[in-house]
């Protein structure tokens, strides 16, 4: 509703033709997740040309990919780290020029190195907000001692569990279900051993899931105990007072996503708006904005210090130098690997 | 021009002509591309336009690909069935025993007002842990724990599909059950039939062909659905459009992708052809 309402003072403003600048805001497309057209993301875009710019969105990155692929155009996208090495040998993508992002050095470190983000040492991506990937449990049914992913195939939760419907993710799960050195580039054995992770949960599981919202619904309701979902499915269960956490444990596994916005090969606008709204997107008050509103986490280290300490540590983000150094980062998987991942994934949701 | 309107075939030509290329350009041509995808192969991002077998070689050795085509071939003949079945009585009860027919016509096409997205919704809140059904059926006392076997799998997708479908089969039905001459009846009647036989020997043979009709409007497209079971029919209740699907997102497999469309249709137009012969035939031993 609120990008409607963006779009219609937009269109009166041009209407109106009262200044460029008011025009210009929205000849800007972005290509995004709904929900992000949020004018908190961008406060300094908006102060500057006097409006949003126009969104389009999508439901998913691969959504995105073919929609893209297939001659779609826009000046900026959001996907995240781990499909990304098909996007830039797909051509789809300019290189950034991270001298132009005011911010590059107020970023953390750790998730501007994520594999995704650089690839063949050319930056593609701006980092924009990242967040976990975890086992989310039920706190009144499971302890904290007895949770971990190797539960997930024990036969009393028969029904009671449910992962996404993402091979990459569910490959990711069990690679750090069963001790893979790396999940981006798994060796033959590796991978059969996380298949066959997947093949033994595979009887126990209610439903793959396709959005957040159908996970979060059966953990709420107690159709299912454990899940591998987003922080987002946590922090709406805290919303809800519903006894459930993840699993932060980084021994026991947990996983990073890192999701940004890159520039369209196909983009047409000057690079000066579209560096503008980059530097909007990564500045300290826009993390302020999405750590205190959202929940989510930031890419500006900043943000970090300016926001609200005590939100910090409700959303799990107070220690997020132990989770750098331990959890598996969703990075640009090995294409071939991925396509076999795809494959042998749906082939185990079907029962094979 | 006018010479060629006047002649007879000239006329019937101009008078097709918009439907033939619309229907030339929007149906024959994306099916022609379809069809040239299936002999290319994907490598990574590009599309290598070597003509191939490999896409057919792969489907029709895939276990995967049989167990789904199977099953959704099942699952619409298990639809079809039950909305024929229970399309027919409504359908005779409109054309035969009551005179509000718009009414009730009208009355059938009520859930046609709503989104196809927001019937198969509400069908998941009706099924649901803590839906509709095990609410009530928990309150009344007859169920201690919500029943699990209502959602995500093969019985909701066909529950889903036959409501939603069900205007489908009742309204060709109920146009072949108007059509029959009424004296037709009588004179079974008067040559001694009682009610049962005069249904079975006059009014059924006479409806076959509606029940065809209905039945393929039914069956042909839901074997293609996709929708229904990615949101009801969990893993157990996956069919091929889910396999396509995916070829064409994820996976990025366009040729593949378009490959197993065409076996799929193949599949349907075999099943759907065998099924007429066999109505026809039998329609024609009844009487």
């Amino acid at each position: 509703m609120k990008h409607f309402v963006t779009a219609l003072a937009a269109a009166t403003a041009l209407g109106a033709t009262t200044t460029m600048a008011t025009a210009d805001a929205a000849s800007l497309s972005v290509f995004d997740w709904s929900g992000y057209e949020d004018q908190g993301f961008y406060g300094d875009y908006v102060a500057k040309y006097g409006g949003a710019p126009s969104y389009t969105y999508f439901g998913s990155v691969e959504e995105a990919f073919t929609k893209l692929q297939s001659g779609f155009a826009a000046d900026l996208a959001h996907p995240c780290t781990d499909g990304l090495r098909k996007w830039v040998a797909a051509g789809l993508l300019k290189p950034i020029d991270t001298s132009k992002i005011s911010n590059w050095d107020k970023l953390l470190p750790q998730i501007k190195d994520v594999d995704g983000v650089t690839i063949d040492g050319k930056t593609y991506m701006v980092p924009f907000e990242w967040g976990n990937t975890g086992l989310i449990y039920r706190t009144d049914q499971i302890s904290e001692e007895q949770v971990s992913l190797q539960l997930l195939s024990d036969p009393a939760y028969q029904g009671k569990v449910a992962i996404p419907d993402a091979a990459s993710s569910a490959y990711a799960m069990a690679a750090l279900a069963t001790g893979a050195s790396s999940y981006t580039d798994m060796s033959e054995e590796e991978f059969q051993k996380a298949s066959d992770f997947l093949r033994t949960i595979h009887p126990n599981i209610r439903f793959y899931w396709s959005d957040a919202g159908q996970l979060d619904q059966a953990l709420a309701s107690g159709e299912v105990t454990m899940g591998w979902g987003w922080n987002q499915s946590e922090l709406n269960l805290i919303w809800n007072e519903t006894p459930a956490k993840m699993m932060r444990d980084t021994d026991k596994g947990i996983a990073t996503w890192v999701c940004g916005y890159v520039h369209l090969e196909a983009s047409t606008q000057s690079d000066e708006q579209v560096y503008d709204m980059l530097n909007a997107l990564s500045a300290e008050a826009s993390g302020k904005y999405i750590i205190e509103s959202w929940g989510y986490a930031h890419s500006n280290a900043a943000a970090f210090e300016s926001a609200d300490q005590g939100l910090i540590e409700t959303y799990g983000f107070a220690d997020v130098d132990s989770f750098f150094e331990d959890s598996l980062f969703f990075d640009a998987v090995n294409p071939k690997l991925e396509g076999r991942m795809l494959k042998e994934f749906e082939r185990i949701k079907a029962g094979f | 021009m006018a010479g060629l309107l006047k002649s007879e075939a000239g006329k019937g030509l101009a008078l097709s002509a918009p439907a033939s290329l619309y229907v030339g350009l929007l149906v024959a041509g994306p099916l022609g591309i379809l069809v040239a995808y299936s002999f290319w192969t994907q490598t990574y991002v590009e599309i290598d336009k070597t003509l191939t077998w490999a896409n057919y070689l792969e489907a029709a050795t895939d276990p995967l690909v049989r167990h789904l085509v199977l099953r959704s071939i099942f699952i619409a003949g298990a639809v079809t069935a039950a909305t024929v079945a229970l399309a027919y009585p409504i359908a005779y009860f409109i054309a035969f025993r009551t005179n509000k027919k718009t009414l009730w016509l009208l009355l059938i096409t009520i859930p046609f007002w709503s989104s196809y997205l927001l019937r198969v919704f509400s069908w998941k809140l009706i099924l649901g842990f803590n839906g509709v059904m095990n609410s009530a059926l928990l309150s009344l006392g007859v169920i201690d724990e919500p029943l699990t076997f209502l959602l995500y799998n093969e019985f909701a997708v066909v529950l889903t599909l036959a409501h939603a479908w069900a205007p489908f089969a009742i309204l060709p039905i109920y146009v072949s059950l108007q059509k029959i001459d009424r004296s037709l009846l009588e004179a079974a009647t008067d040559l001694g039939c009682s009610k049962l036989e005069r249904f079975i020997r006059v009014t059924l043979p006479l409806t076959v062909p509606g029940i065809i009709a209905a039945s393929l409007i039914i069956f042909i497209p839901t074997v293609g659905d996709y929708v229904t079971p990615s949101l009801v029919g969990g893993s157990q209740g996956k069919m091929i459009a889910n396999l396509i699907q995916v070829q064409f997102g994820p996976a990025n497999n366009w040729p593949l992708g378009a490959t197993l469309s065409l076996v799929a249709m193949a599949a349907v137009g075999v099943v759907a052809i065998l099924f007429v012969l066999l109505a026809t035939a039998l329609g024609r031993r009844i009487r």
